[in-house]
């Protein structure tokens, strides 16, 4: 390929290569995409009639918007509490040794390597009347009575940021490790203090990692269907339970369409928001 | 033999192909596929029924594809001119939805020779009932000494904040819904009366368990003791050392028919009867009744025994007599609206 002629444009071969992916992406992606935007396009379980009915049947109807609105800020609590603890991790990786930097990879790792399914189940052991934390708060003498934990929307958010975290803290990792550890001196030497070099400097530097980690755990937060069902429980709706349950129980797929439809805009609309900050950041990182 | 480039690539794409599209492999038939349950009713079937019906046929191919029961539909409504599945087995709900897309054939009933001995509830001409799938009452014995004996007890003071239920979602907890409207005055059209008394059971709710699975690990974890439970999921519980234990409440346990059916335009359609009528057989019903499966036989020339004489009925006309049976088509008509307010309504 380095031989091409000069006169061939160069972006040509990337094309070429990418295009069984594409092809792949168009036949098990885009094309199952229209579908579900045709047949979300139906008033009517048999896709008979066509209409708008379901979308205005989502959007006036206080009940569904609750059902978006809450799973949207559910991401946010548990984006929220991804970065809060995942940042002084992937900060504490770019000050120790190398022996002790395998350690955190390792253990930020160790999760991605058992099955989702299996770490909500022990979230479950964890919070449950008889698990760990309340057994310890009883025998403490903190509490009388166990704590309601599970199937709480705090159980949620602790137990998903468990789990998304290492889609938090790996992209963390990588843009702290990219900042010049001379930077922080040349703040300390021109006489800011540790906070003003961390806002000043860090923060800044950091901010392409702190938006591809938000982007990634927000996303994976609100899809997580095993996990929120399992210690959310049947009381608590989320979009993805709500579908499930239009779509397989009620058969109902045109307004299963919808919801799809309409969750998929509104995570865009908010991946939107993050990419627009990153790209904000990346000029500010910049001056 | 020589290995070059362009044999390697045929001899790939051939391999991918057959991958691919499984269908080439099987040349013109393929064996009979049944889309049983996942989990204990799959381990059932293949250790009880799927070798009855190879004897019984001359070692007839068949495959097993468990799913649930909305998912068979969806799948045989994706292809209905060449059924991906030829034999479906459904909870009373979705069987009528299967049969209101006419998905379902006919059972031949006059060529059956088990049909005519079957409960009257379980001669279904769409597609008989070989089994029955029990609710009752489930309960941890060591947090509660005095067993309890009726629905209503669901309600005593003495269980605050230790019931766990299921949502609407599945059969079980629609079933109950039911069963609780008729305690209280309703009935299939009208459940009302149990939205109320959720209401009421508000304050001893633990948990509104996702599926009936859930409600398993919430007593193997202490988070409820008392709940609405079905008898096979029970039994699997207690095989592994968790206390818990069914008792039938006296309003009456409710039966949910598991019905099988062959899909219409099946092209196994004879082997697909004989697969039923294997089901329907006091052989194949006596043995899935006998632990660990314990499953409730339909035939009546089965002699009920065991744990299910103990804690069901010890012959038919004690099941009829114990049983209670729901109105699937009423229920089907207004359960869409049931699940829209048990969403609005119940929040703990």
């Amino acid at each position: 390929m380095g031989a091409a002629p000069a006169s061939r444009d160069v972006t040509s071969h990337g094309m070429g290569l990418a295009a069984p992916l594409a092809l792949f992406f168009l036949v098990f992606f885009v094309a199952p995409l229209l579908q579900l935007l045709w047949l979300s396009l139906h008033n009517d379980t048999a896709a008979l009639h066509w209409g708008l009915g379901q979308y205005l049947h989502f959007l006036t109807d206080p009940f569904s918007l609750s059902v978006l609105g809450s799973t949207l800020l559910l991401g946010a609590e548990v984006t929220a509490v991804c970065l809060l603890l995942g940042f002084p991790i992937a900060w504490l990786h770019q000050r120790v040794g190398p022996r002790l930097q395998t350690i955190i990879i390792l253990i930020v790792l160790l999760p991605l390597l058992t099955s989702v399914v299996v770490r909500t189940f022990a979230w479950i052991v964890i919070l449950g009347r008889q698990g760990i934390i309340n057994a310890t708060l009883q025998s403490l003498g903190i509490i009388d009575t166990p704590l309601k934990l599970l199937y709480t929307q705090f159980g949620v958010v602790i137990a998903l940021a468990q789990v998304q975290m290492p889609l938090m803290t790996l992209p963390l990792i990588t843009a702290l490790g990219r900042i010049d550890p001379n930077l922080d001196d040349a703040s300390c030497s021109l006489g800011a203090g540790s906070w003003r070099t961390f806002f000043r400097i860090v923060l800044p530097l950091s901010l392409p990692g702190v938006i591809a980690g938000c982007t990634l755990t927000y996303a994976a937060a609100i899809t997580a269907f095993i996990t929120q069902s399992l210690i959310g429980g049947g009381q608590m709706l989320f979009m993805p339970m709500y579908l499930y349950q239009q779509a397989s129980t009620l058969q109902n797929w045109p307004f299963a369409s919808a919801i799809s439809i309409i969750f998929l805009l509104a995570v865009l609309a908010v991946v939107s928001v993050f990419t627009t900050l990153g790209r904000m950041s990346r000029g500010y990182g910049g001056a | 033999m020589i290995l070059n480039r362009r044999s390697l690539m045929t001899t790939a794409l051939t391999l991918g192909a057959m991958k691919a599209f499984p269908g080439l492999s099987y040349a013109q038939a393929r064996p009979l596929v049944f889309a049983t349950f996942t989990g204990s009713w799959e381990e059932a079937h293949k250790a009880v029924l799927v070798p009855a019906f190879r004897k019984a046929n001359a070692d007839a191919a068949i495959v097993l594809d468990p799913m649930l029961s909305v998912d068979q539909i969806a799948k045989v409504n994706a292809a209905k001119a060449n059924p991906p599945i030829d034999v479906m087995l459904h909870d009373p709900g979705p069987a009528l939805v299967a049969i209101g897309q006419d998905l379902a054939e006919p059972y031949p009933v006059e060529k059956s020779a088990y049909y005519k001995d079957l409960i009257s509830e379980a001669q279904e001409p769409m597609g008989p009932a070989p089994f029955f799938q029990v609710v009752g009452l489930t309960y941890n014995p060591e947090a509660i000494k005095t067993p309890p004996t009726s629905w209503a007890d669901l309600w005593k003071p003495e269980f605050k904040g230790r019931v766990g239920i299921t949502n609407l979602n599945s059969t079980l907890g629609t079933g109950w819904l039911v069963e609780i409207a008729k305690m209280r005055g309703g009935s299939e059209a009208n459940v009302d009366p149990a939205f109320k008394a959720l209401e009421e059971l508000k304050p001893n709710l633990a948990a509104v368990a996702a599926n009936p699975g859930a409600l398993a690990t919430l007593f193997q974890q202490g988070q409820i003791d008392i709940s609405p439970g079905n008898f096979n999921a029970i039994q699997i519980l207690k095989a592994r050392g968790v206390p818990v234990e069914f008792v039938a409440p006296k309003e009456g346990a409710i039966a949910f028919k598991t019905t099988i059916h062959i899909v219409k335009n099946s092209p196994n359609r004879e082997l697909a009867f004989k697969l039923i009528e294997a089901s329907l057989s006091p052989e194949v019903q006596t043995a899935l009744m006998n632990p660990p499966y314990l499953i409730v036989p339909t035939n009546s020339k089965v002699a009920m025994g065991g744990e299910i004489a103990r804690v069901l009925a010890k012959d038919t006309a004690e099941l009829k007599q114990k049983f209670v049976f729901q109105d699937w088509k009423k229920i089907n008509e207004q359960r869409s609206a049931w699940i829209e307010r048990f969403n609005r309504e119940i929040k703990i």
